[in-house]
């Protein structure tokens, strides 16, 4: 058998961040290689059923889950190319200056090593890339100002519209919701179809994921992608002090080496962490990029408290888009709710199915039999939901690990311990009552807080970026701090996590990590 | 899973369909089509599959015709990775057939226990009553999976094949608006 060719980049995973990594190096001239675990889905993939869409999800064979608040992985994780990023509702609301400096302002938490001006021209970069729709100047009352979104607001539903008196009337002003969709043709996509089937992909190109955007591009420029390749560990020198490729295992499930230039961990906030700590060696024993102890710590999750309500009209809750068609920043203080400590990013809008966890069917899970057919018939007309996202603060128990068991190829499987601690409980709480509230004051006949079980949203944290190769994994590009051609990108490098929907801020990181490395090849390739 | 099944899944996959083994000739259905023409089970035992059609029409009525055991069936009986059950989204680990297996056989012992009857042959009144302390948290004796969680994970199994469906659109007068429509309607 011949061994790959060398390669100048080897990424592990074809989710959005190694898409992004991909698309700047290969357009720089770079040969890039891609290994993704999973299959290499196609737009023509992705059927319009919350059924079939389970397929682009992963299932937690390959995962241990433990705490008081198991991580949603299966929900929340890709498994193929475009990742996560295949089935997420594509909200981009960004992180505001404060959830950069949380420990400065508030003693809480972690610092971020840049600040939002670091950042903010990646996200004005990222928007013009892949199509953002939105109204700019309404989301300047929270935020410093940037470039103009290249596309007007999506057209507006009324199972969102409903919410906004009852919003008004407690102090939110709500706005246009932010999305990477459509509302106009743009770079040769077309504009959305408001059919309600963003999560489960959506195969018009309307949506930004990685298939129609910076995948693509990666691929135009000459990129590969190797579907159904499974990395096991990251190769370094003798001396520990440079990657030099990846250890897989192909579609025939044999063994290869691809050696890089540059090898760079795309994967999710779990696996990065798990090849890291996998890739140990005696210069690096207690794996790589780990002189802190910190790989693998302080994984946070977003919760949502979700409010339902049933109004006294038809509010057309299957038209729209998966994600939001308003929101709010208006209790992103952190001290915002008594008695809690965090931000809360509020959505109105999101387009309903009849099943899978967010559906109709789940509006009341406490009901079945005919008391549930019941319901699905009258909820039918006038049911709509809002929710809030929670931050929680990282926690060093929250973290990521090897387990003891092994996967087919003989690597321990991940084990990922997630709990969430009092001041996330206070704030979900206090976002349940403010829903119920704004819902009874826009004139709902019915309204009730989604019980009992708190959400596990995203995940964020794990490889943290930060000043020193004491204090983080990895510096403010992802570049770790050890090895210099090893590069980390994806939401695991968010030291806090705000609550807003990590992706924009993620491509905006990666995106400012991918022009750095490829503005300095020179010093930083093997 | 043999090559002429896999490619009977994908092609079933692209057609929104699943394959189904009625008189011995493979073939592509809903599970509502494979339940009317008593398509083989691949897992399932007859006594499983009672209990499941039970459970499932417990839980949301019209579960059983739809075809509920065959569709649980045809999922746990390929690799983890083809499933769709929501199982798959609510961190049940695979292989899925053990967790069936674990959860039909708790119910049902717990049934017995209580009733001194197996689940399907308690009265549409009694088998509400058990499934509401499965719910709750309140089945005495219960050896397996967290109640509340098995609830939920069979409800989900239930409205999938009644709601989840074009044609449990259709019943609800929910426009389905597709941009890829499962042409097996599902």
């Amino acid at each position: 058998m011949v061994a790959p060719e060398k390669v100048d980049v080897a990424i592990v995973g074809a989710g959005m961040s190694g898409s992004i990594f991909a698309a700047v190096l290969a357009k720089a001239g770079k040969k890039v290689v891609l290994l993704e675990q999973g299959p290499d889905w196609q737009l023509g993939d992705l059927i319009s059923s919350d059924i079939w869409g389970r397929r682009i999800k992963p299932t937690t064979a390959q995962v241990v889950l433990q705490g008081k608040n198991p991580v949603g992985y299966g929900f929340n994780f890709g498994h193929g190319t475009g990742g996560a990023a295949l089935h997420y509702f594509a909200n981009f609301p960004r992180l505001l200056p404060s959830d950069f400096k949380v420990k400065s302002q508030y003693g809480r938490g972690l610092d971020w090593p840049i600040s939002y001006d670091d950042l903010s021209p990646y996200y004005d970069k990222v928007a013009r890339d892949v199509g953002v729709s939105g109204d700019d100047k309404a989301e300047e009352i929270w935020r410093p100002k940037g470039e103009a979104y290249p596309m007007p607001p999506l057209k507006s539903f009324r199972h969102g519209q409903v919410w906004l008196k009852g919003f008004e009337q407690i102090g939110i002003r709500m706005v246009p919701a932010p999305v990477a969709i459509n509302s106009t043709d743009y770079n040769g996509r077309p504009a959305c179809i408001y059919d309600g089937w963003c999560h489960v992909g959506c195969p018009i190109g309307a949506l930004a994921n990685p298939q129609v955007t910076y995948l693509a591009e990666a691929r135009k420029a000459g990129a590969t992608v190797r579907p159904f390749c499974t990395t096991t560990r990251i190769l370094t020198n003798a001396a520990g002090t440079k990657a030099t490729g990846v250890e897989y295992y192909d579609e025939k499930r044999e063994k290869q080496v691809q050696e890089a230039s540059v090898v760079i961990l795309a994967g999710a906030a779990v696996s990065n962490p798990r090849l890291l700590l996998n890739s140990a060696t005696d210069k690096h024993p207690k794996g790589l990029s780990n002189a802190s102890g910190l790989v693998g710590n302080y994984v946070m999750t977003h919760f949502a408290g979700a409010t339902w309500a049933i109004f006294d009209e038809d509010v057309q809750s299957h038209m729209g888009i998966t994600g939001a068609q308003f929101m709010s920043y208006d209790k992103h203080p952190k001290t915002s709710h008594k008695d809690a400590f965090g931000s809360t990013f509020w959505v109105a809008g999101l387009a309903l199915k009849t099943s899978d966890l967010a559906g109709f069917a789940n509006a009341r899970g406490d009901l079945f039999g005919p008391e549930l057919a019941a319901f699905m018939k009258r909820a039918k007309p006038g049911l709509t939901r809002v929710q809030g996202f929670g931050e929680e603060m990282p926690d060093i128990e929250n973290r990521v690990e090897l387990a003891s068991e092994k996967d087919d190829f003989g690597m321990p499987l991940p084990k990922v311990t997630h709990s969430y601690g009092p001041d996330v409980i206070a704030l979900w709480n206090a976002i349940l009552e403010e829903g119920v509230a704004a819902a009874k004051a826009a004139g709902a006949k019915e309204a009730w807080p989604a019980r009992p079980v708190i959400p596990t949203i995203h995940m964020t944290g794990g490889t943290i970026m930060g000043t020193a190769a004491n204090n983080s994994v990895a510096n403010s590009y992802g570049q770790s701090h050890e090895i210099a051609n090893l590069w980390i990108g994806g939401a695991g490098l968010f030291p806090t996590e705000g609550a807003a929907n990590p992706t924009y801020t993620l491509d905006a990181v990666a995106l400012r990590g991918a022009e750095h490395l490829a503005a300095n090849w020179g010093t930083i390739a093997n | 899973m043999l090559p002429m099944e896999r490619r009977a899944f994908m092609q079933g996959a692209a057609m929104g369909a699943l394959a189904f083994s009625v008189g011995g000739v493979d073939v592509l259905l809903t599970a509502r089509e494979a339940r009317a023409q008593g398509a083989a089970f691949k897992t399932l035992t007859p006594e499983q599959v009672a209990t499941l059609e039970a459970l499932g029409e417990t839980l949301v009525p019209g579960a059983r015709e739809a075809g509920v055991a065959h569709y649980v069936d045809a999922q746990i009986s390929g690799p983890a990775d083809n499933a769709l059950l929501i199982a798959r989204v609510m961190n049940v680990r695979p292989p899925y057939a053990n967790f069936y297996r674990v959860c039909l056989g708790a119910l049902e012992k717990a049934c017995q226990a209580q009733t001194g009857k197996n689940f399907a042959a308690l009265a549409a009144n009694e088998q509400h009553d058990l499934i509401e302390k499965l719910r709750t948290n309140k089945l005495e004796g219960w050896q397996g999976p967290p109640p509340p969680y098995v609830y939920a994970v069979m409800r989900g199994d239930a409205i999938d094949v009644v709601y989840g469906t074009m044609a449990g659109y259709e019943g609800l007068g929910i426009p389905y608006m597709a941009h890829i429509a499962p042409e097996k309607r599902w």
